[in-house]
């Protein structure tokens, strides 16, 4: 399985002529945009240093956004069909706003609302409202959204995510000959590839019909992405192996069970988004995470809990402390790591990760 | 049959400590050694000072467990363990009833729960400032010009404090500076900053919580007018070892101990 490199794939979609749209974190209709034969080239983590962004933003601002913000105001070429923010947090949609009415790029700007809190039918009649308002103004760039592209748009998005709730299920029980740095890597390439190449790449993963035996430290990993890839790797060394994931960049974006194949297109979208597990940046309760954090782990079979914790990450530290407390009160061991999504591995994370797995050790051999 | 013996070497950012026990786990010898600039070889010279010490031969020494910061480069090592859990065991094997260990180390700082046996339940550890560690203090008596021994004098603590930052050493230099400039008595500032490493290392210790006996290790716990501040934030006395700087090795020559019974009977 050769996973494309980010960069590369890109460059030479946009040499192909492909219209490329920058999106921002976390949950769009991807299917929307792919109707338009638009591809999305999702923005969480673009490498280098933030340096023209710490002018615009607050110190207490999230990696994401700065980072983000670095990202747009180098006008990348690739990008040529604009930014789109959905409403994950606050500094987010307020990004939007900077971008659109204070910075004033020449490329179009488009948010979306997604609703908050708990399921109505309100609150799924509003998303169909903010779905249909989209496209109108899509259309009003790029033209009538054909009924037939959207509809297999939406077979596709179907597709990734029935392949997806297979693959989950195989690296929980340990049917998939992958390594952590190689699962997140194939997790992550929707981020940046077509539909039709994203489904090539997924038919490449074998599932092994049986169980393949392993003595590997099992973790659940919770938090806004996947931990870097060095320490993905110093993972993989240290013989542990992330059985299962609670990410807004992961899981969080596929539908909790297989749903039915697509019928309508916007009734099929819309019950994908309320499918979707309980998240941060959804406002799901407190109470409704927990436990499905807690029916992760004892389905994964997770010896312990590793949060990879983005900095100044408004709506997810506002969940951790209960989520921790909650945890921590029915046994559960927990790892907290902080990122700033800068490259490199310190000497200290490495001892807290290494520390962690000996105490986890030390209670399986107890 | 000649006797076994187990050693561990503990690489830490200020120190490199070897600690040489018997088959029974008693501890033969003790070497504490400045780690300067090349840990490998502050790493050999201590287990050749510590083998002399105890008239034992490399080859007397069956298994050598590696710990601290350095602990992957120390090249005759037969494995490595991280201090925190060697810190757990080290202090278990100290003070048994031991239920919450605090070490304070160069650059490091950490809160670890242990069980009945020594063995960690939950740890925390500070994150990239070394504000709360033994280079802080370092920091200060040095722009106090004053000897680690002297920053320690607990009758310091007695008196009025000055109010320093506890959250970065940089700036709390800075402070340091501006008392002295404004004739600061140096008592004063001396209680405000054991008071401010007490309050770091005291964020750490909520976030965990006591149980048990607390612990005091690593090389900050020689620090008497420390020892002092933090017995009255915790309201109990702590457990001092007579060598707190080798408590992390102990411990690390005890899990070689442990690993080579485990493997053996």
């Amino acid at each position: 399985m050769i996973i494309p490199n980010r960069s590369e794939y890109l460059k030479q979609q946009a040499r192909n002529g492909q219209k490329i749209m920058g999106v921002l974190p976390a949950l769009y209709p991807r299917e929307l945009l792919w109707a338009f034969d638009i591809l999305p080239a999702e923005i969480w983590d673009p490498p280098g240093d933030i340096l023209q962004a710490n002018a615009h933003l607050q110190t207490t601002i999230c990696p994401v956004v700065k980072q983000g913000l670095e990202f747009i105001l180098k006008d990348p070429e690739i990008v040529t069909a604009g930014y789109l923010f959905p409403h994950t947090c606050d500094s987010l949609q307020n990004l939007a706003t900077q971008v659109k009415d204070l910075i004033g790029i020449s490329a179009p700007v488009y948010t979306f609302y997604n609703p908050k809190g708990a399921f109505r039918q309100a609150t799924r009649n509003y998303y169909q409202d903010v779905l249909r308002e989209l496209q109108t103004t899509l259309e009003q760039l790029h033209g009538p959204c054909d009924p037939e592209k959207l509809q297999t748009a939406c077979q596709l998005g179907f597709k990734i995510d029935t392949r997806w709730n297979e693959l989950q299920k195989a690296w929980m029980s340990d049917q998939l000959p992958v390594t952590n740095q190689e699962y997140f890597g194939l997790m992550r390439a929707l981020e940046y590839m077509q539909p039709a190449d994203y489904l090539e790449l997924l038919d490449q993963v074998t599932v092994q019909d049986q169980t393949v035996i392993r003595n590997d430290t099992r973790l659940l990993v919770s938090g806004i992405l996947p931990p870097d890839i060095e320490t993905l790797s110093f993972l993989d060394e240290l013989k542990v192996r992330i059985v299962a994931d609670d990410l807004l960049a992961g899981s969080r974006r596929i539908p909790i069970v297989c749903m039915d194949p697509p019928y309508d297109p916007m009734e099929h979208l819309t019950d994908r988004f309320f499918m979707l597990p309980p998240c941060s940046t959804r406002a799901n309760s407190l109470a409704e995470r927990s436990h499905y954090l807690k029916t992760l782990i004892a389905k994964s079979d997770a010896q312990g809990v590793l949060f990879n914790i983005v900095k100044f990450c408004e709506p997810e530290l506002f969940d951790h402390q209960f989520l921790v407390k909650s945890l921590k009160s029915a046994g559960l061991p927990l790892l907290n790591l902080e990122t700033e999504l800068q490259p490199g591995l310190s000497g200290q994370t490495k001892t807290r990760i290494e520390a962690f797995i000996e105490m986890l050790d030390d209670q399986v051999t107890a | 049959m000649s006797e076994n013996y187990f050693a561990s070497v503990d690489v830490g950012s200020l120190s490199t400590d070897v600690v040489i026990i018997n088959s029974a786990g008693k501890t033969m010898s003790e070497v504490v050694l400045d780690t300067g600039v090349n840990g490998v070889a502050a790493a050999q010279k201590a287990i050749d000072l510590a083998l002399e010490h105890s008239n034992l031969t490399q080859e007397q020494v069956i298994a050598v467990t590696a710990t601290g910061y350095g602990r992957a480069s120390v090249p005759f090592a037969s494995g490595k363990t991280t201090e925190i859990s060697c810190h757990g065991v080290g202090a278990h094997q100290l003070f048994p009833k031991t239920g919450t260990v605090i070490d304070i180390g160069g650059q490091d700082s950490k809160v670890i729960q242990i069980d009945d046996r020594g063995r960690m339940l939950d740890f925390t550890m500070n994150d990239k400032c070394a504000a709360g560690t033994g280079r802080f203090l370092e920091v200060m008596a040095d722009r106090l010009e004053l000897g680690l021994n002297e920053l320690s004098d607990p009758s310091h603590i007695t008196g009025k404090s000055a109010r320093i930052s506890s959250t970065c050493t940089v700036f709390a230099e800075s402070e340091v500076i501006s008392l002295m400039a404004k004739h600061t008595r140096r008592e004063q500032i001396v209680n405000g900053l054991q008071r401010s490493i007490v309050n770091r290392i005291w964020s750490m210790v909520t976030s965990i919580g006591i149980e048990g006996e607390v612990t005091l290790t690593g090389g900050v716990a020689n620090n008497r007018g420390l020892v002092l501040v933090l017995e009255e934030k915790l309201g109990q006395k702590l457990n001092v070892p007579e060598n707190p700087q080798t408590v992390g090795a102990l411990g690390a020559a005890l899990i070689a101990l442990r690993n080579f019974n485990n493997q053996h009977f």
